[in-house]
């Protein structure tokens, strides 16, 4: 009995949740929610960095700087290892080694 | 039995009800010995070692951007990953960390043209091959079908298990479609959008089977005594452990696959890439779930009439999104078809 009122509820949940009706509830209230969430994250970042603490915004800008550099690194690895290919080519045994003029 | 005896076995099962969840926080994951590979910023790709290779070509898993990748090596006995090394197989792993706000600037095109791309060089680069097998889940296959599709000529064999490709019948699209949702006021609040945020939207298609009735069983099995704890544990931490997602893949996805249902129709562009499915050539092996509701059968089979590839096969099984790969069914089903299936594609 428990059971069959479980799987009941559960289908009913499952129907209500396909409804157009939900979906539109579910996009209000998400954009509600991320509205306010938006301005208490605001609020505080503004009382944070009023006392001249580091705030959101700072440490994300310092972690783009980490991720920009880490980039830049990566790019470098990339050119090193296409340099490193090229002279394993040109220095293949039987290969006439390039010489200076 | 007797009152008393009723009672005290009520109470000895709650203890060891309420000690199960409340311990699940420590059940250790992915425990297969593996070393780190390559990282960058917070994608690193991994490499398990098979103590005896049989097979040339490698194997490269790639998982969701939501959940963690754990979930390839559950745990010792209940492991994939565990599976293919004692198969022969040479396995790596691209884990894509876990984003914080600064990686906000994420988006499709960088996890497909920089981070898997280059987690496939580092992949033959360690392996000492110039091919590989890619196996995507989830987001995972639809990031690893656009790789295919765009910079895949070092890819073998591709596998898609229970990948999102054409989402016009999705649950989701119905919520997300819609223009009174914009994903940029998700993203305006949180540049990397809080892994409990997807999780909520994930649990809410099946509200009563993912908030009541998964504790209900559980209580029945404790009571029934019946050792649920390790596969339980092993799960519940899974399924509870989400990363963020970066904002704007978060956009991306939403936008690309779900307003625009832009991957079927070919009209994903990533940077100088057009993204087109039937530039994908490779032996496939599509893996679709019979009760899966969160990439659905019919929202992945479109993908079979699209590529050009010569060598195409598709396993339908039983199960879900997540429960197909998971447990004794597979581990005697779907894991020995999808080794055979990549043996017979894996000599030089």
């Amino acid at each position: 009995m428990f059971r069959e009122g479980e799987a009941a509820f559960a289908k009913l949940t499952e129907q209500l949740v396909r409804r157009e009706a939900f979906g539109e509830v579910l996009a209000r209230t998400t954009e509600n929610v991320m509205a306010l969430t938006k301005i208490a994250f605001d609020v505080g970042d503004t009382v944070v960095r009023s006392l001249r603490l580091a705030g959101r915004a700072d440490i994300n800008r310092l972690g783009r700087q980490l991720a920009r550099t880490e980039d830049k690194l990566e790019a470098l690895l990339q050119e090193v290892e296409a340099l490193r290919a090229e002279n394993r080519v040109a220095h293949q045994p039987g290969e006439p080694h390039a010489t200076e003029p | 039995m007797n009152p008393v005896g009723q009672l005290s076995r009520v109470g000895t099962a709650a203890i060891e009800f309420a000690n199960i969840i409340l311990t699940t926080p420590d059940a250790a994951l992915g425990v297969s010995p593996r070393e780190v590979v390559w990282t960058h910023r917070n994608t690193t790709l991994y490499r398990y070692h098979s103590a005896e290779r049989r097979h040339a070509v490698p194997v490269l898993l790639v998982f969701a951007l939501i959940n963690r990748p754990s979930i390839f090596d559950l745990q010792p006995g209940n492991s994939f990953v565990e599976y293919l090394i004692d198969e022969g197989f040479d396995v790596f792993l691209v884990d894509w960390g876990e984003p914080d706000d600064a990686d906000a600037d994420m988006g499709l095109a960088e996890f497909v043209l920089d981070e898997l791309h280059w987690a496939v060089r580092e992949t033959l680069r360690s392996s000492g091959t110039d091919e590989l097998s890619l196996l995507g889940w989830c987001i995972g296959g639809s990031l690893a079908a656009m790789y295919a599709a765009t910079l895949g000529e070092a890819v073998r064999n591709l596998i898609l298990l229970t990948t999102p490709i054409d989402t016009a019948t999705s649950r989701y699209t119905a919520w997300v479609a819609r223009d009174s949702f914009d994903p940029s006021s998700i993203t305006a609040a949180y540049p990397s959008v809080p892994g409990g945020v997807i999780d909520f939207a994930n649990k809410l298609l099946k509200p009563v089977t993912n908030y009541w009735s998964t504790y209900r069983r559980l209580w029945d099995d404790v009571y029934a005594g019946k050792d649920r704890r390790v596969a339980y544990q092993a799960m519940a931490k899974w399924v509870a452990d989400n990363p963020s997602y970066p904002g704007r893949a978060f956009r991306d996805w939403i936008t690309l696959m779900h307003k625009e249902n832009a991957l079927v129709r070919g009209r994903i562009r990533l940077r100088d890439h057009r993204v087109d499915l039937a530039r994908i050539d490779q032996n496939l092996l599509v893996v679709t779930a019979g009760a899966d509701h969160i990439a659905p059968r019919e929202g992945t089979t479109p993908l079979l009439d699209l590529v050009s590839s010569a060598d195409v096969t598709h396993f339908e099984r039983p199960g879900g999104h997540i429960g197909l790969m998971i447990g004794s069914a597979a581990r005697e089903g779907l894991w020995p078809n999808i080794a055979e299936w990549l043996a017979r594609r894996s000599s030089h």
